[in-house]
């Protein structure tokens, strides 16, 4: 049980990704599916949070504390930060997508874009 | 510690800063004006990584730490640049395929066509990027600019429904790999506290727990997507119907092979020890997923009628060889699949410029409009058929000396199979390109057939007036296929890749070059040996593509029961099905192959 | 495939996965118990190397400057994607500044707050923007909460006052010319004989606003890139709207 207790919040990450597959596999809205593969990119968010915390750590400002003192990782907190930018245009530029298909075939369900088949 | 004699950042940031002042000025410059820009910028490219793969070619690997962040001991604080001569070939494989493209399309694509050279160069600096990193992290955000270039690129043409869908189904499942390729990587990081990859392989060392097995399967199937093997391949297709031509080059030429040479790269980098006890049945695994590629696409790419979907499936079939050629094992599977990938680049970019040579002169994609129109175009009809011969991997194509490496890897690695694997994806893919130039350039046969597939078409990419070809049509294919007959003919940059191969593929000398910038020359025997045996196999692969071609085109002067071509290409229902079109599906089947390849790890890779 | 099918594929491929990803994440370290190396090596060096307070944005702005470039490219290019999607041909944009109007009256009250949560949020921006070496903040903050400030015009004004400003060649220029700058910042140390993004301006003392050296210039680059990009997206979908709006009229 301990050892589930500690790695909780990896399992949280898990079933985040868990759940965005899900949703993209069964959405019937373009819009929809976009939104799930952000809900993908929150789980890589937790499981590097989670990686990098440190208990009794303080957060990696040394403007107010003294250098010798311990801090939480900030090297995942930088890549936390390029991933936010990298999930934000991408999902830009998926939404910028989906207003011209709909544009175009007037419809936003996948089941009806289907000029691809075969 | 031995420096390059220019910085190899530079591969990356011109054309990335030529990227951005052409975006800043395209409302006020000419169409030529942006178009001569742009070839510039990408030949500057070329030059630079030509001089970086003179050095480290004379001078040996070395290492570039950016920012002058040298490593502390063992811990490794800034980024690595590791210039060896496979990253730095591949970058300069990159920039000429990259600077042929834009010199196909040379006043092309008139309405949005200033969007396209700054995206083509980003998506140059990426793919420089990407070969030339040595740290994990750094891999991953190339990755990522390179997805987002291609999705971009892949969408050009917004005047149809067809590449917003193309275009979607292709961003979907690369995000989704990309992510799944992030949380290798933190995995990764959790147990090692590194994103170099050289420390990366230090700390983890000899441990294969759950976890360590985990994080291979979460990072190869991430860049297998990119590379597209069975069951992550779908969105290949779809991306190459709807792409215009010097996009779809990039695309097959370099970008899903930068898929496979990062699995090598991160294997022998990273998993290289940890893996050491059960070698063979990892280069199984790996070996199953390839055989199935090739199988599947090589039948679909047979079943297609539009020109750049069939094509599409060759380059998968394709990639499924090159990962059969890594599966073979060691040093000498590396060289074979690296041999093989320079050489489909040139063979594979040819054709594709070819398709764009008729869609720009005859207005259609399909193989049934195209029929007999392309009886007035000699050079054009000279070339595709070269371009038959080459993905039959026959001589005078330097895929023969790849397909001979990887059968006499396969025979020192007893694994089976690997040969007839090379003729029948030769045959196929072969066969299909043969199938469509003798309909289209000699016009036998009483016509094509279609699907359901083939029948989206493709809007022209130039202005209709225009129909006419010109020299900047006609040479960058001319030249692909010479590239690919002159690397078979040459055999010195054969030597150094196999050197260089077998320095990849240790880990011990990876390790030292990364931490010392030292470089350690290794060497490998040469497989002459084994070139007649595979000189043999293709032209049987090449004959037998001539004979199921010729049974399709002259389908009604044979009896029934001899029309193996028109029953290949009526296709199999399953397959068609698979390739359903509906984001939704195609990550279905990536899940199921995550969990497929993660299970099979976990029951044969743990003990 | 049809819905059923893939419901149940799902249900048999996704618990094997969560399940393979359970089965791994019991080997991680605890939480809570982080002890990796490159973490405590790069904070116990950055005061004394790079005069900065700020660990996670010099990680980002020096010692792994190379990922940002990578990740400001990565903004420009989606940007550039979505212009490109959405492009309207020249002949089907009228001038429609003067057409735009909106729907429902603004209220004395919100007009009254619009200018002070302008200057509010525009100060507050550059705080953050200026900042970033010293406190949480840099670039990519600062440029979100500027571009905000400029979308209350939008929001509080009316569409046109918005649309004059947002005048299309300036912030595109300004977008590319931000990114340009980070990878010229980048190239000059290269005259120098030093290597690429090496920091080699003046480090200044620590806790100063002109302190570090580079990382205070690229976040400042980053910043007028992250502004313009976020203004012309909005601006992009407006145009959209515009054009729906326009041909419903008709």
């Amino acid at each position: 049980m301990p050892g589930i207790l500690h790695s909780l919040p990896y399992f949280v990450a898990g079933w985040l990704l868990l759940c965005g597959l899900y949703g993209l596999v069964t959405s019937k809205h373009l819009v929809h599916a976009v939104v799930c593969l952000a809900i993908l990119q929150s789980s890589t968010y937790m499981l590097l949070l989670a990686i990098g915390y440190r208990v009794g750590g303080a957060a990696p400002i040394f403007a107010d504390i003294s250098t010798s003192k311990l801090v939480v990782d900030p090297v995942v907190q930088a890549l936390m930060l390029t991933d936010i930018v990298v999930e934000a245009v991408v999902v830009a530029l998926l939404l910028a997508m989906v207003v011209k298909a709909h544009e175009k075939s007037g419809s936003v369900s996948p089941n009806d874009l289907r000029t691809l088949r075969g | 510690m031995t420096n390059p004699a220019i910085s190899p950042a530079l591969a990356v940031a011109v054309p990335l800063l030529s990227a951005a002042v052409l975006a800043a000025v395209r409302k006020w410059l000419t169409r030529t004006a942006m178009d001569l820009l742009g070839l510039l910028a990408s030949l500057a490219t070329l030059a630079i990584t030509g001089v970086l793969l003179y050095g480290a070619v004379v001078h040996g690997a070395s290492v570039y730490w950016l920012g002058g962040w040298w490593p502390r001991g063992s811990v490794a604080i800034g980024i690595a640049m590791v210039i060896e001569p496979i990253g730095v070939s591949l970058a300069m494989l990159a920039a000429l395929l990259t600077s042929l493209s834009l010199l196909f399309s040379w006043r092309f694509m008139d309405a949005g066509g200033k969007h396209l050279h700054p995206l083509m160069l980003i998506f140059l600096a990426a793919m420089c990027g990407f070969s030339l990193t040595g740290d994990l992290f750094n891999l991953f955000v190339f990755f990522e600019l390179m997805s987002i270039a291609a999705f971009a690129l892949c969408g050009l043409k917004t005047a149809e429904p067809a590449p917003l869908q193309g275009s979607f189904n292709f961003a979907i499942t690369n995000s989704v790999a990309g992510f799944v390729v992030l949380t290798g990587i933190a995995l990764l990081y959790a147990v090692t506290g590194a994103l170099n990859m050289a420390q990366i392989g230090l700390s983890i060392g000899h441990r294969h727990d759950p976890l360590v097995l985990f994080a291979c399967t979460l990072i190869f199937c991430g860049f297998l997507t990119k590379a597209a093997i069975v069951p992550f391949h779908l969105w290949l297709p779809d991306a190459h119907a709807v792409a215009p031509t010097p996009v779809c080059v990039l695309f097959s030429g370099l970008m899903v092979e930068l898929g496979l040479y990062a699995v090598a790269r991160i294997y022998s980098a990273i998993f290289a020890q940890s893996f050491s006890p059960h070698t063979q049945a990892l280069h199984n695994l790996l070996f199953a997923f390839a055989a199935t590629t090739v199988l599947l696409a090589g039948f679909m790419c047979y079943a297609e009628h539009h020109l750049k979907r069939m094509l599409a499936f060759s380059t998968v079939c394709h990639a499924g060889l090159m990962l059969a050629a890594l599966a073979s094992g060691g040093a000498l599977g590396l060289a074979a699949m690296l041999t093989y990938l320079v050489a489909h680049a040139f063979v594979k970019g040819g054709l594709f410029f070819l398709s764009g040579v008729l869609l720009h002169n005859q207005r259609s994609i399909t193989e049934r409009e195209l029929f007999a129109k392309g009886r007035g175009l000699p050079w054009a009809a000279a070339l595709w058929i070269l371009g038959a011969v080459g993905l039959a991997a026959a001589p005078p194509f330097a895929l023969l000396l790849g397909e001979a490496a990887a059968e006499h890897a396969a025979e020192l690695h007893h694994l089976e199979g690997l040969s007839a694997l090379f003729v029948i994806g030769g045959a196929l893919t072969s066969a299909a390109v043969l199938r469509v130039g003798m309909h289209t350039f000699f016009g036998w046969g009483e016509g094509a057939l279609t699907d359901r597939s083939a029948e989206i078409g493709e809007l022209p990419e130039t202005t209709p007036e225009d129909r006419k070809l010109r020299p900047y049509h006609l040479i960058p294919p001319a030249l692909c296929m010479l590239l690919a007959i002159a690397l078979f003919a040459d055999p010195h940059w054969l030597r150094i890749l196999r050197d260089a191969a077998a320095a990849m593929a240790s880990q011990a000398a990876y390790l030292h070059t990364t931490y010392t910038g030292q470089n350690v020359p290794l060497t490998q025997s040469s497989w002459r040996e084994a070139i007649p045996g595979a000189v043999a196999r293709s032209i049987l692969a090449l004959v037998l593509g001539l004979l199921v071609a010729l049974s399709s085109v002259f389908r009604n002067t044979l009896p029934r029961k001899l029309r193996l071509g028109a029953f290949l290409e009526r296709g199999f229902r399953p397959l068609r099905e698979m390739q359903s079109g509906h984001p939704g599906d195609y990550v279905l089947w990536m899940t199921m192959g995550i969990a497929a390849f993660g299970s099979a790890a976990m029951l044969l890779l743990r003990r | 495939m049809t819905e059923r099918a893939r419901n149940t594929l799902f249900f048999i491929a996704g618990p094997v996965l969560f399940f393979l990803y359970g089965y791994a994440a019991l080997n991680l370290p605890p939480w809570g118990s982080y002890r990796g190396p490159y973490g405590d090596a790069i904070a116990r060096l950055v005061v004394y190397q790079r005069h900065a307070t700020d660990i996670v944005n010099a990680i980002n702005y020096d010692y792994r400057g190379f990922d940002t470039l990578g990740e400001e490219f990565i903004l420009f290019t989606a940007v550039l994607g979505v212009s490109m999607l959405l492009r309207k041909e020249e002949s089907a944009l009228t001038k429609p500044a003067g057409k735009l109007s909106d729907e429902v009256a603004l209220s004395g009250a919100v007009r009254a707050v619009n200018l002070p949560a302008l200057l509010i949020t525009t100060i507050f921006g550059l705080y953050i923007g200026l900042h970033g070496q010293l406190t949480p903040g840099g670039g990519f903050q600062a440029g979100v909460i500027l571009a905000t400030g400029i979308v209350l015009i939008y929001i509080c004004e009316n569409t046109s006052a918005f649309w004059r400003i947002t005048s299309h060649s300036i912030v595109e220029v300004t977008e590319a010319l931000g990114a340009g700058a980070y990878a010229i910042i980048g190239i000059i140390p290269l005259f120098a004989g030093l290597p690429f993004l090496c920091n080699f301006i003046p480090l200044g003392t620590t806790g100063d606003v002109f302190s570090s050296g580079t990382i205070a210039l690229i976040s400042a680059s980053v910043g007028v890139e992250v502004t313009a990009s976020f203004l012309l997206v909005v601006y992009i979908y407006l145009q959209e709207i515009i054009a729906g709006a326009l041909s419903e009229e008709d």
